[in-house]
């Protein structure tokens, strides 16, 4: 690698090497040929021609066409003056010789004039392809969807070598949010020389600077170079205008569903909390005006009451979550936590909603620890609990298992109630959504879109499978606690 | 006393616990609250974490600046931030919003009793077929000695010298395992496991020990009356 490197960089200088190295390089070549030919040099002009042409091929190829003239013009004097007789004198007495040397100069020439072609269009065919490559990692990078602070650093750090820059720095404005990346090349601290800079710009408004530098001693800028960090400059200047139109997007998404979930509510509310309300005031209204001297009567309307607060409390507790969880105020204080402790927990708090099911817990043995916020995790095991109880048959079995799988632990809540069809199975995580065949089931039609969006947000996944006995099975994936929570 | 801001719970709270034969003082700010724990001779405070003045964590601070009262916070869906803070702040309990009556009466009176201890405090406690005798450091279960590590032991005293308490994974582990603990507590995970193994206690259906996930852990063993 580093000698093609090195090869590379010799060809890419070779179009104007100064005449002094191109000279250097022709009379070399031409010396060096002389020496070769010497032994020959009786038999005349014949022999040494050869030499003198590969060493014209020579000085062509590795020094470009002026190195070629130099050795085809320094080989003639050697042709006339060592080799055609008289010889070591600087003229020629034969006709032939006289051609020869014409012939010679020509085809040297000629010679010269295509390997230096053929070497400059490989050159250039080197540029395009490194050109092409950066254009191509440039388009690849800018529309991954990756932050903007990220595209911008690895843009910056994928610049430095085609370019041979010493520093790359971008500068770019998102939304009157500065964002500055620089990429240095690692290595020994370079002295800054010779800078470009190419304007980021969109319709007509400069939104940052693309600044390349070389580092002292290094090769000037060239035209190409110039035109190349332009082009950069232009796919820098998409990528920001994505950004700027992806955030914008996010902002009108979540507008809508803020709205969504705004009509939802309203909708909801007047469902989910005026009817407990309602049973709440006849309840004691009943009381109050002390028509009911009944105690049975009495204790059945504060039993009443009683559960309808309980229910209404619930309601307006998953509608602060759920809102809470939205607008992304429950951030997880995740540690490692151990799943068989929570659950343990959850499943004694429950004890008196669970009284009309079995609750089997299957939990293998030594599961390891995952790294989420407890208390979330056990409002997410105390909603798809409570949920699978309320979808249970009387006497049903609501079963909990959890197995871990690589880096996951999959807890999985079955039931035996009547199961969710495939066509549902997306639905049920929607706030508000109810299996619509039972509306008046008592649960709030929210437990599981806190629950999805908990989840989520610890970077796992939640999803409903079918239960081989017809019932409805809900799965979610919580990452293991690594590296990070140590 | 109480402490609360909404006049309602005020007036809930003070008709309830007047009706059990309390005798009731409600106030509704924090200033109010730290000076009424200063100058009256109370039982138990009732405290709610959101009072318009002050930070209910400051009045619990504040108040036991000068007074070991048991407090107990009524709280509304507070974060568990929030308990640990006031927990470990000073105060003895919390009751969420909304609670029945008896379960706060219940944690009143668990307060009230730890705060008032016997005379002669007994060294041999009795929990269904557990006894623990603190004097001599031994435990049985149904008259079979169960034998613990050190460790074990005195996570086993820490719990039932402040039975019915909500004890701080941060409170434990400082008191088990010395200052310097306080964020282990994955140790506090493994010993608590293995208590409860040892003492047959069944984590889904606790009769000693239950857990407060990401809080704590708190001892609900009743203490029968010992045999003679």
């Amino acid at each position: 690698m580093r000698i093609t490197g090195r090869v590379e960089q010799f060809l890419q200088s070779s179009p104007n090497p100064s005449w002094v190295r191109a000279g250097a390089i022709g009379v070399s070549a031409a010396l060096l040929a002389t020496l070769v030919a010497l032994p020959f040099a009786r038999t005349g002009v014949e022999a040494a021609i050869p030499f003198y042409l590969l060493a014209v091929v020579v000085a062509s190829t590795g020094g470009g066409l002026r190195s070629g003239l130099v050795a085809a013009v320094v080989s003639s004097i050697g042709i006339t003056f060592i080799f055609a007789p008289p010889r070591f004198q600087l003229h020629v007495d034969r006709v032939e010789d006289v051609l020869s040397s014409g012939v010679f100069i020509v085809v040297a020439l000629v010679v010269g004039l295509l390997v230096a072609r053929s070497a400059d269009m490989r050159e250039r065919a080197t540029h395009r392809e490194r050109d092409a490559r950066l254009l191509g990692y440039l388009a690849t990078k800018l529309l991954s969807g990756e932050r903007l602070e990220q595209v911008l650093h690895d843009v910056a750090a994928a610049l430095l070598e085609p370019f041979d820059l010493a520093a790359c720095r971008i500068f770019a404005t998102l939304d009157g949010h500065e964002i500055r990346s620089e990429a240095l090349r690692s290595g020994p601290t370079l002295e800054a020389g010779a800078f470009v800079e190419a304007p980021i710009m969109i319709g007509g408004v400069t939104l940052g600077m693309v600044t390349a530098v070389r580092s002292v001693g290094m090769r000037p800028f060239s035209s190409s170079d110039r035109e190349l960090l332009e082009a950069a400059a232009r796919q820098i200047a998409l990528a920001v205008e994505r950004a700027r139109l992806d955030a914008r997007v996010r902002g009108v998404q979540l507008e809508a569903e803020t709205n969504e979930l705004r009509a939802a509510l309203f909708s909801s509310v007047t469902h989910d909390l005026r009817t407990p309300l309602a049973s709440i005031k006849a309840g004691v209204t009943s009381l109050l005006t002390g028509t009911v001297h009944d105690a049975e009567q009495q204790r059945e309307l504060l039993t009443t009451v009683l559960e309808e607060t309980d229910r209404l409390n619930r309601v307006v507790g998953n509608l602060m979550d759920l809102a809470r969880v939205r607008a992304g105020a429950l951030v997880p204080a995740r540690e490692a936590t151990d799943i068989e402790e929570v659950v343990l927990a959850v499943v004694a708090r429950m004890q008196p909603q669970l009284a009309g099911v079995v609750i089997r817990l299957r939990l293998r043995p030594s599961l390891p620890e995952v790294f989420v916020d407890p208390v979330q995790l056990d409002q997410v095991l105390t909603n798809v609990i409570e949920n699978a109880a309320l979808h249970s048959p009387p006497g049903g079995e609501v079963t909990l298992s959890a197995a871990s799988y690589r880096d996951a632990v999959e807890i999985r809540i079955a039931d035996q109630g009547p199961g969710i069809s495939p066509a549902d199975r997306q639905r049920v995580f929607e706030a508000f959504y109810r299996g619509g065949a039972e509306p008046e089931r008592p649960g709030t039609g929210l437990g599981l879109a806190i629950a999805q969006a908990i989840v989520v947000a610890h970077g796992g996944r939640i999803w409903i499978d079918g239960a081989p006995g017809g019932g409805a099975v809900v799965a979610f994936e919580l990452p293991v606690a690594g590296e990070r929570s140590a | 006393m109480v402490v609360d801001d909404e006049p309602q719970i005020r007036r809930a709270l003070r008709t309830s616990l007047e009706a059990h034969g309390y005798e009731v003082v409600t106030v509704g700010t924090g200033q109010e609250g730290v000076l009424g724990a200063a100058e009256l001779s109370l039982d138990l405070v009732l405290l709610d974490l959101g009072l318009p003045d002050m930070d209910g964590t400051d009045v619990i601070r504040r108040i036991r600046a000068f007074s070991d009262v048991p407090v107990i916070i009524l709280s509304v869906r507070e974060t568990q931030l929030d308990k640990v803070k006031a927990l470990d702040a000073g105060a003895d309990d919390f009751v969420t919003k909304p609670f029945g009556m008896e379960e706060l009466l219940a944690r009143a009176r668990a307060a009230m009793r730890r705060a008032q201890p016997d005379e002669a405090a007994p060294a041999l406690l009795t929990f269904g077929a557990l006894e623990v005798d603190l004097a001599r450091r031994l435990v049985s279960t149904g008259g079979n000695p169960v034998h613990l590590t050190p460790t074990e032991y005195g996570l086993l005293e820490a719990f039932v010298t402040n039975q019915g308490k909500l004890l701080t994974h941060q409170w434990l582990l400082r008191r088990v395992w010395g200052q310097g603990y306080g964020t282990e507590t994955s140790y506090l995970r493994t010993y608590v496991r293995t208590l409860r193994k040892k003492l047959g206690d069944d984590a889904a259906a606790p009769e000693l020990i239950t857990t407060e996930p990401g809080v704590g852990y708190r001892w609900i063993g009743e203490t029968s009356t010992a045999p003679q």
